[in-house]
């Protein structure tokens, strides 16, 4: 359990693939970080409708789930974690955590969560 | 018997027979506690799912509020906002520590905010205009984004837990379904083919005694027939009770161990 | 005297921008726009107005920021055909006025170039009112140096830089001080220029809209810079633009302030500002802020500046007045969007 413990303990940061808007907002909480370490450049994928591919944010999740090993917490954007669902859906590790979240304009729908869907195959409903 | 040929390949033998009661009762005992701690964990998630359903409306609503704030921002300051924000990043002010928490003898990690107030890659932003807006936006992330720390320890939690559940009622299963059954299967063939061996060992010995009381009953006939005939010669007949003084006296040992032999196997 | 030739030159310009300002939004449209209960019924109503169907090209579903740009392309139309059709003094106000929009958009590329990002991202957001012809070339600079010189020979910016950045600065300096550093030269400059070419009642109006400008960035400053160690009173002193209500008189004494009622107590002996803290003082949610306060003035001030004829300062009132209307048109519909209609009343409208 020790070696998993100083996993944990590496993990310290957040990471996000969302919209312009849910960017900007995590990132004046804080949740940012650049550096110039190969791979660890920025936590953030600034997801651009129309401009940014799904090959993009496919290897963001990547890079954020399995290539770095800082990350404690991924957050998503439900309507972009829609784009890759089926890897989002298929993520069952606990390390790093995904978490979707709703962005300004798509509200957030319980109903798509891998979370709560796996709640509600777990109960039966 | 379900599934005779179900059992551990053993030699049947009073040994293997005690292991096996052994054995039965150590699976009986595990698949008890087991399923006991499965109960504890099932109460534990059911209680984690019940608040992760809570958290994440929760979280649609607060993240409606941030996203409001920065729409006031936006208001505030004009355009590029975004921009100016992204390039300001340089460390990250926001970040968790993991911690973990003993559960029925699971560890389950959960997140806790930790925030470095020394960081602040935003002191300039929006210092012409809108900085009191971009603040208040701050703050408001940072707190939507503790809900969101939060959701996620649960969420962890809610993962790491199914997976120990899902191995755990595994066992609980396989204790119940397999072990328990196999091993009275076991204890069952075992008393059967001991049983088995006491009858063969009885017809066996039934055998012997029979055999035994031909050959005497032989015997007699013979002596018998011997008797007869040296009543008939006086000479040889002397001989004979001679002879037959000494056999006694020498064979009487003899004659006693095979009467306790025949006791024993009587009884 | 003016009266008499002004029309000469800058007579139809004017008369465009007047129609411009008939088509800004009233109250009552205002109204309107608040009972919408979904962005295709904002679209709707905003058809009826001077927009037209501005968002007609646009298909896909409607957001707040697919509006906000189509209104900002409206707007800057607009002033292009101002800009294409002026003469003058008017062009050389025009140029000045654009200044403000450029020192945005260098400042957003000296930050891309600092990190290296892809020019025509940056580009796509620079703003379209300071755009230049030169401005891509400023992305082709690789260092700090040739920046710093691309900047000085390509851009009209030059005056601004020249006396107050040198190339370590550039290196140094949080990218927000140097825009506010520019900006304090912009406005030294604008002021020059309306004193020097302006005569009544512009440079009258203009005076005012200016020495607004400049106390709202003061004040701005140093509200927001309150509790930030890293700036010190030297700093702030040399960010204040010298101008404005509040120049010379206060500017040592809020460079010094560190709470936030000493600040309050200095602003509130000008006259005109008197009123901005004590309701923007309780932050609660509905309350008018600061930001608030001095869009409201500036607002007021816009449309007095429409009170007096013969005047190009119309120019000016009319661009923050259609800027406002846009914010307020996005503010609504982000109010819409999000479903916060308990705040859709923020707005400001004069008109």
């Amino acid at each position: 359990m020790s070696s998993a413990n100083e996993a944990m303990a590496k993990r310290s940061l957040l990471a996000a693939i969302a919209d312009e808007d849910s960017v900007t907002g995590l990132l004046l909480a804080g949740v940012g970080q650049v550096s110039n370490e190969v791979g660890k450049e920025t936590n953030f994928l600034t997801v651009i409708p129309g401009k940014t591919t799904v090959e993009q944010v496919e290897e963001a999740f990547d890079t954020f789930t399995s290539g770095r090993d800082d990350i404690a917490i991924l957050l998503i954007n439900q309507h972009i974690a829609d784009l890759i669902r089926f890897k989002v859906d298929s993520y069952t590790n606990a390390f790093p955590a995904i978490l979707e979240i709703p962005s300004k304009d798509h509200p957030y729908d319980p109903e798509k969560d891998s979370i709560l869907k796996k709640v509600r195959r777990l109960f039966g409903e | 018997m379900s599934g005779a040929g179900n059992r551990e390949q053993v030699f049947p033998t009073r040994m293997t027979l005690g292991l096996m009661k052994g054995k039965l009762k150590g699976a009986q005992q595990g698949h008890s506690l087991l399923k006991r701690k499965s109960e504890a964990l099932t109460k534990r998630f059911r209680d984690i799912t019940q608040r992760i359903d809570d958290a994440k409306r929760k979280m649609g609503r607060v993240m409606q509020t941030a996203a409001f704030s920065l729409a006031e921002v936006q208001y505030a300051t004009g355009d590029n906002i975004a921009y100016q924000v992204q390039e300001s990043v340089q460390k990250a002010r926001f970040q968790v520590k993991a911690k973990q928490e003993n559960v029925s003898g699971v560890y389950l990690p959960t997140f806790e905010s930790h925030i470095n107030e020394e960081i602040n890659d935003f002191k300039f932003t929006g210092l012409g205009r809108g900085g009191q807006q971009v603040q208040k936006a701050k703050l408001v992330y940072t707190r939507a984004v503790e809900t969101l720390v939060e959701l996620a320890s649960l969420q962890t939690a809610f993962i790491i837990l199914d997976e120990v559940i899902k191995v755990t009622n595994r066992r609980v299963n396989a204790i119940e379904h397999v072990i328990i059954p196999r091993t009275e299967n076991t204890i069952s063939y075992i008393n059967s083919e001991l049983d088995e061996l006491d009858r063969e060992e009885f017809y066996r010995l039934k055998k012997v005694q029979e055999k035994k009381q031909e050959a005497q009953a032989a015997a007699e006939l013979e002596e018998n027939l011997k008797k007869q005939e040296l009543e008939n010669d006086p000479v040889k007949r002397e001989e004979q009770i001679q002879k037959e003084v000494q056999k006694l006296a020498a064979g009487s040992e003899d004659d006693d161990l095979l009467k306790e032999n025949e006791d024993d196997v009587i009884f | 005297m003016e009266g008499l030739f002004f029309n000469v030159n800058y007579g139809y310009v004017e008369g465009v921008v007047r129609g411009y300002k008939s088509g800004l939004l009233s109250s009552n449209q205002y109204v309107n726009l608040t009972q919408c209960d979904n962005l295709e019924d904002l679209k709707l109503q905003l058809a009826s107005t001077d927009y037209g169907n501005f968002l007609a090209q646009h298909s896909g579903p409607l957001s707040t920021s697919v509006i906000q740009d189509n209104l900002s392309k409206k707007l800057y139309q607009q002033f292009q055909y101002l800009k294409s059709n002026s003469s003058g003094r008017l062009t050389q106000f025009l140029d000045f006025i654009s200044y403000g929009y450029m020192i945005d958009n260098v400042s957003l590329m000296i930050t891309g170039t600092l990190h290296e990002r892809d020019r025509s991202e940056i580009l796509s957001k620079c703003h379209p009112l300071g755009w230049f012809d030169t401005l891509p070339t400023l992305s082709i600079a690789t260092d700090i140096e040739s920046l710093y010189s691309t900047v000085l020979i390509d851009t009209p910016l030059a005056p601004f830089f020249k006396n107050c950045l040198t190339v370590d600065d550039l290196d140094d300096l949080n990218i927000e001080i140097i825009r506010n550093r520019l900006y304090k030269n912009y406005l030294e400059a604008f002021v020059e220029f309306v004193e020097k070419e302006f005569g009544n009642p512009d440079d009258e109006i203009m005076t005012r809209l200016l020495s607004f400008e400049a106390d709202k960035r003061v004040i701005n400053i140093a509200l927001n810079s309150l509790n930030n160690p890293d700036l010190s009173a030297e700093d702030k002193l040399s960010l204040f633009p010298s101008y404005g209500k509040l120049y010379p008189t206060y500017h040592n004494e809020l460079s010094q302030v560190d709470d936030f009622e000493q600040l309050k107590q200095i602003v509130e002996n000008v006259g005109e500002y008197k009123d901005i803290f004590n309701e923007s003082s309780d932050s609660g949610s509905g309350a008018k802020n600061l930001e608030d306060w001095f869009y409201l003035l500036e607002m007021q001030y816009c449309k007095n500046a429409f009170t007096q004829q013969f005047t190009l300062s119309t120019v000016w009132a009319w661009l923050r007045s259609k800027e406002q209307e846009i914010r307020n048109v996005t503010w609504i519909a982000e109010c819409i969007a999000q479903n916060q209609k308990n705040r859709i009343e923020n707005y400001i409208s004069v008109y």
